[in-house]
């Protein structure tokens, strides 16, 4: 590579780690390239907030003044895009085998009629729960369609036998439970999932630079030329050249948190100081955590392996989506040893929740242990690099 | 004529064997082909095998204390989605246990719930949820709605004797039930709903990482088990023929755990045909193998394959619709969307899956998976034959004259 004999000392390695990310297109696209497009395609894909125009369906088998008011009323409401009107369930649910609609909603024959003689008969909305984001807003749309029709139905017969509208309104609704979403009112996807999966990309590429860039030294026996130029001290040999990479990660973490949280609007309750911090021990901690795995896995190949195999599992078992509370034991555990689960935590209480940074306090801890741990590790990594041979 | 043939025959046989040999050779293939496909998906689904999340907890602030409001948090701690730790004295209190992480929701009942319920106005509560995971708030507003409904539903039969004893239609229970029917994942688990996609995306991905690697390994050695790439035959196409030959035998015994047997072991939806499936997924595969081929033009090593290509599974989860459906997305990333098989592997498969589509149901995404089969074997032949053939070749000559 582009070693220079002649210079010896933390900062000849450094300039020599940073040639190295310079001259080789890998580390450009790892580095740059992917985590950025990663960040890019989230943002940009879910800026809407919710995907609003669920194309969906009615299957109209009344065909009377009423069922057309429904049908009407739930055509102009602002999540739903009704595609189409079927009149056989077969026929609709064709439609949504095909792709076409991801849900739909069924008046029943006769409907006005049985309404009126209060023979009782059943509004059935169906969801296609394979995709659990649509099928969720056309649950809440069909709900409230469904809701509003018998709301409207009770005033009429009640107004018609003599009750007053001030005395009908309550009956309506005896009990309302409001809700309010603390930090994102709107329900907004984008919030929601860029702020998991953004630092959990950084992370994977994290991993994967900090255990390729080490474990290339070893594969061509430049390992020991390293250890040379650092005087054969392999603390300096490290922190010589690893820190170039984590100047550019640190600004690469900084520069996510103000897209997301300053020109995005995403919200940022707490201090920037401590999301800041956050994210700068975040790279450090990642930093670590690779470091660990290359100090048991001192080869290019199986801690690539364990990196990518950590780095792709920890965007479930973080629990971005599903919570820790509910997994098995045995998996849940797992998720406590990952950088990415604190940096999560910290960004609900400080950004999300905007609490006091006591309640955090443990996170930052976390981060610190995983920059330690790495050192129990540090004489294997030593004996590797004056040893290492690469086996294929 | 017959000769050509025959010749071609030989060169197909030739590479398809020895592609095999080398696979067999290479622990990252073995791992890459077997672990990846095997292993995988069950780590992947026993984390979301809970499927449901039950019992999120929830702190109450009760400025009412009657026996309407002690119903109404009864009744919600009752249902399934809910579990309720305790009574807070205040606001400032319940916000204290929500900072301490011990709930994730506070219920408020305001002064005159009760009273509100006793003289037929409207009671209300206010419910406050942390908005860090949406499964945790779709839970509480679950429990929230179904309670209001049904206690409503009591109040309102009750009162609307009171006021208006001859409307019996409404006084006798519901007079217009409302039923919700799931469909696909029946259940609503989030494991039979994320992970018949992520299967698709895991065999895609596993296909192109061994592929790739394989294409590193060539880089670095090209003499590796017998190949020489000097001699004219096999031609570039019988070579890639012969590699696709072997990599879709490889990939049998794994697609089929894949679409039938992960399903089965963690009792996800399987309303589809398996051979139905299967055949659907064979031009993925195609395509998946060819994509594998385009990438070898830019790994020069084995291991840069890792670097390169695993983080795109992230990309590619999301531009296969599955978390944000296609139709909302917008122009760049429909076409990006557009040209991954597993985009439209995912979309068809699941269609069978769960919702219990035949092929013919899924023309669309069938047809497309076949145009981009086609095209990325056109784009593979080019950068085999420009790209990878030459290079390849200049190292074997530098090795061997060295």
């Amino acid at each position: 590579m582009c070693d220079n004999y002649e210079k010896r000392g933390f900062g000849a390695i450094a300039l020599r780690s940073l040639r190295q990310i310079v001259h080789r297109p890998i580390y450009w696209l790892g580095i740059f390239i992917l985590p950025l497009f990663i960040m890019f395609l989230l943002c940009d894909m879910m800026q809407e907030g919710l995907p609003i125009k669920v194309p969906a369906a009615i299957v109209d088998k009344d065909g009377s003044s009423l069922s057309r008011e429904i049908s009407n009323n739930l055509a102009g409401m602002q999540m739903v895009d009704v595609a189409d009107t079927y009149d056989s369930y077969t026929g609709a649910r064709h439609a949504m085998q095909k792709g076409e609609i991801y849900g739909f909603f069924m008046i029943p024959e006769d409907f006005q009629r049985d309404l009126l003689s209060g023979r009782k008969p059943v509004i059935t909305f169906y969801t296609n729960m394979t995709y659990f984001v649509p099928a969720s807003l056309l649950f809440k749309t069909f709900k409230a369609s469904a809701l509003y029709t018998k709301a409207g139905v009770t005033m009429t017969v009640l107004e018609s036998v003599g009750a007053s509208a001030i005395q009908v309104t309550p009956l309506l609704l005896p009990v309302n439970v409001s809700e309010r979403g603390i930090g994102n009112p709107w329900l907004n996807y984008g919030i929601y999932l860029c702020n998991s999966f953004i630092p959990c990309t950084l992370q994977l590429m994290i991993m994967l630079i900090t255990c390729f860039s080490l474990g290339q030294e070893i594969k061509y026996g430049t390992s020991r030329k390293l250890l040379g130029m650092a005087d054969g001290s392999i603390l300096k040999a490290l922190t010589a050249k690893l820190l170039p990479q984590t100047v550019i990660w640190t600004v690469i973490a900084i520069f996510m948190e103000s897209w997301l949280f300053k020109w995005n609007h995403f919200p940022m309750h707490g201090s920037w100081f401590w999301m800041t911090l956050s994210e700068m021990m975040f790279v450090l901690a990642c930093q670590g955590f690779a470091l660990f795995i290359f100090g048991i896995f001192p080869n290019l190949r199986l801690s690539l392996s364990v990196s990518a195999l950590l780095g792709i599992l920890s965007f479930s078992i973080a629990a971005f989506s599903f919570p820790v509370e509910s997994m098995y034991g045995a998996i849940e555990i797992f998720s406590y040893i990952l950088p990415i689960r604190y940096n999560f935590l910290i960004y609900i209480d400080q950004a999300l929740n905007g609490r006091e940074i006591f309640y955090s306090r443990i996170w930052y801890v976390a981060y610190i242990i995983f920059m330690l741990v790495p050192f129990l590790l540090i004489p294997r990594v030593k004996k590797a690099m004056q040893k290492g041979v690469y086996v294929p | 004529m017959l000769k050509t043939i025959k010749r071609y025959l030989h060169d197909f046989f030739e590479v398809y064997a020895r592609e095999f040999k080398m696979i067999f050779h290479d622990q990252g293939l073995i791992l890459f082909l077997t672990f990846l496909p095997l292993g995988y998906p069950i780590i992947y689904s026993l984390i979301y095998n809970p499927e449901l999340v039950r019992e999120v907890k929830m702190v109450v602030v009760d400025n009412d204390r009657t026996s309407s409001s002690r119903e109404f948090i009864r009744e919600m701690d009752a249902t399934q989605n809910t579990h309720i730790i305790g009574y807070a004295a205040d606001m400032t209190e319940a916000r204290r246990a929500m900072d301490s992480h011990e709930c994730f929701g506070i219920m408020e009942v305001p002064d005159g719930f009760g009273r509100a319920i006793g003289s037929g106005e409207q009671a209300q509560a206010v419910m406050y949820c942390d908005m860090s995971l949406l499964l945790r708030y779709r839970g509480f507003l679950v429990s929230a709605t179904d309670v209001a409904m049904n206690m409503g539903a009591q109040i309102q039969a009750a009162d609307i004797n009171d006021i208006a004893p001859l409307a019996t239609t409404l006084s006798t229970g519901d007079f217009l039930p409302i039923r919700n029917v799931a469909m696909g994942d029946i259940t609503s688990g989030f494991d039979s709903f994320i992970m018949p996609g992520v299967l698709i995306l895991i065999l895609q991905q596993c296909l192109i990482l061994a592929i790739g690697m394989a294409g590193g390994a060539k880089h670095e050695r090209p003499s590796l088990v017998g190949y020489n790439p000097v001699n004219q035959s096999p031609s570039v196409m019988m070579s890639m023929l012969g590699q696709m030959a072997c990599y879709l035998t490889l990939i049998i015994l794994p697609l089929i755990f894949l679409v039938h047997y992960v399903p089965l072991i963690f009792h996800f939806p399987m309303a589809g045909d398996t051979l139905q499936e299967l055949a659907f997924l064979l031009p993925l595969v195609l395509a998946s193998i060819c994509l594998g081929f385009c990438i070898q033009g830019i790994v020069w090593e084995r291991e840069t394959i890792f670097v390169i290509w695993v983080a795109t599974s992230i990309a590619f989860l999301f531009l296969s619709g599955l978390t944000w459906p296609r139709y909302a997305m917008t122009g760049v990333w429909r076409v990006l969307s557009d040209i991954v098989p597993a985009s439209w592997g995912v979309e068809g498969f699941i269609r069978m899956n769960s919702n219990g589509a035949n092929l013919d149901q899924v023309t669309t995404d069938y047809r497309n998976l076949w145009i981009l089969t086609g095209a990325y074997f056109i784009l593979a032949y080019l950068v085999q034959r420009f790209a990878v053939k030459p290079y390849l070749r200049k190292r074997w000559i530098a090795l061997h004259q060295s």
